[in-house]
């Protein structure tokens, strides 16, 4: 394929700290995470000729206002309303715009106090998405306003389709919380987890108890895309864009009329074809994860485990450090921290590249992963990343 | 049904869009929009048909006597909008129209414990008055 073919690379990451009350500004967070990139990548800030971000209701700092802080004057700058597969569509732009040679550099932020400024978690204004969505006023008068409830609506009827049991949720979250142990950086590290903990803590909307749920976090990550010719220059080892796919599906508003089938579905074949390779050769992931049943969806939906067989693959310790597919090695979403799809990325980018070569944190000898975004069961986005 | 003047939950907002299905509700009737070029039923209602995109619409009545089945589920166990702190836990669900299985009615099943809710659960169409001339269509558990 010649739209990706390893012809554009991740040549840096960084982040600022994760705290639940960080006490700046989206701004100052992105400087930072934009700063830490930079050095990673061995670039100057009048190395980037395009910024993007996304956002959820303004609650980010615009790109425009970050190139200015950090003295620069890129070409081309963008700023999208967005959430969970925002991350992969945006690096897809910057590869489009890389290729057809309008730029050559191209950072991509999200920084967000998402847990002291706007929680995306814990409901919204109650006429705010009456007036918002044309299918509002069906939800709000029934007390539908927290995503626990909208991707449980998903989850109840696949688990009793495929005979997915609490269980089983409960290995999702108990593989990624042990990788957060490892990650002195998680939040919730230090924090284990248990089966017989996690059965034991009360449900906030069924299927999804609270480590069922992403922990919402003030928090800023920064992403470098370059061309494969100029990461020759860059001080950092290429992570290359081997494949990538986008993918839409219902309406919002028409969500529930199908919870069968969600725009992961048919994001994959399109996905593993643009890369020219197989699940199986898959060896470390990035799972979106803002709900324990999303990642199980999703392996489901990337054809990691069969329809029906996805318990028993995460029950078997297929998501840890030395099963089948080591994901979200960091923690996830689910006990690192959520950026709304970005931190479980810059994870991915560090383990292609074997930055923890000699401790057990490492994935070994992984030259091929997969990132994987969840907007809603109505929007997927997904690339495959390698060394 | 009694009447409520201290309502505290979100009254649903009628729009230009919407004003016919909760004009019947008001009425204790289900009304749907139905596409005039596909005839398939638009809901949520909007301007045009999601399954072709025909602007062309109309309104069916349907009545007071709606019955469905339970597609999914969940029960929520926390408030996110005021109102519900008095009436936790609540269950909600997309209920799949018996007359047109393609529909699914999102509402809280009422008069059930949370324990005896399952997909597939027969279910009626109740509205519970809700101000003086507002009314909210709700589920309750069918008898089999």
């Amino acid at each position: 394929m010649a739209t990706y073919s390893n012809q554009c690379a991740i040549v840096g990451v960084g982040e600022n700290k994760r705290s639940r009350k960080s006490g700046t500004t989206p701004l100052h967070m992105a400087l930072t995470a934009a700063r830490n990139a930079l050095a990673d990548a061995g670039l100057e800030a009048n190395d980037l000729d395009g910024i993007m971000n996304y956002s959820t209701g303004a609650d980010s700092c615009p790109s425009h206002e970050l190139a200015t802080f950090l003295g620069c004057h890129p070409k081309y700058v963008k700023d999208v309303s967005g959430g969970g597969s925002s991350t992969e569509l945006l690096i897809a732009d910057a590869v489009a715009l890389i290729e057809a040679g309008m730029l050559n550099t191209v950072l991509i932020y999200r920084s967000m106090n998402g847990s002291s400024g706007h929680q995306v978690g814990r409901g919204y204004d109650p006429n705010m998405l009456q007036e918002m969505l044309s299918g509002g006023s069906f939800l709000m008068p029934y007390g539908t306003a927290s995503p626990t409830q909208w991707f449980g609506m998903f989850a109840t009827r696949h688990m009793q389709q495929t005979g997915i049991t609490k269980k089983h949720l409960g290995h999702v979250c108990i593989s990624f919380y042990e990788h957060a142990q490892r990650n002195p950086d998680a939040f919730l590290h230090g924090k284990p987890l248990d089966m017989e903990t996690y059965l034991a803590t009360p449900d906030i909307s069924s299927p999804f108890n609270i480590h069922d749920c992403c922990v919402e976090l003030d928090e800023a990550n920064a992403i470098i895309v370059t061309s494969a010719a100029n990461a020759k220059n860059c001080k950092s080892k290429p992570v290359f864009i081997a494949g990538m796919a986008p993918r839409t599906t219902h309406s919002n508003t028409h969500y529930w009329t199908q919870v069968d089938e969600v725009a992961a579905d048919y994001a994959a074949a399109e996905l593993y074809r643009s890369a020219g390779v197989k699940p199986e050769d898959i060896q470390v992931a990035a799972i979106y994860d803002c709900f324990s049943w999303v990642v199980l969806r999703q392996l489901e939906s990337y054809g990691f485990a069969k329809r029906g067989e996805v318990g028993d693959f995460v029950a078997d310790g297929n998501l840890k450090m030395g099963g089948l597919l080591p994901s979200n090695t960091a923690g996830g979403m689910l006990s690192e921290g959520y950026t709304h799809g970005m931190n479980n990325v810059l994870e991915l980018v560090r383990q292609l590249r074997h930055d923890y070569k000699g401790t057990d944190r490492q994935v070994k000898n992984c030259e091929l992963g997969i990132a994987t975004g969840w907007a809603g069961p109505d929007m997927a986005g997904a690339m495959i990343l390698r060394n | 049904m009694t009447i409520k003047t201290d309502y505290e939950k979100p009254i649903p907002l009628k729009n230009q869009d919407n004003h016919p299905y909760w004009d019947a509700a008001d009425q204790h009737e289900l009304k749907l929009q139905k596409c005039t070029a596909c005839r398939s039923f638009i809901h949520p209602p909007g301007p045009a048909c999601p399954s072709c995109g025909s602007p062309e619409t109309e309104w069916e009545l349907l009545g007071s006597n709606i019955s469905a089945t339970v597609y999914s589920y969940v029960v929520s166990y926390r408030p996110f909008l005021p109102g519900f702190q008095h009436d936790l836990p609540t269950i909600i669900t997309v209920a799949s129209l018996d007359a047109a299985p393609e529909v699914k009615l999102m509402a809280n099943i009422i008069n059930c414990d949370a324990e005896d809710v399952e997909i597939g659960m027969p279910l009626q169409m109740t509205w519970v008055d809700i101000t003086e001339d507002r009314a909210l269509p709700q589920w309750i558990p069918a008898k089999k």
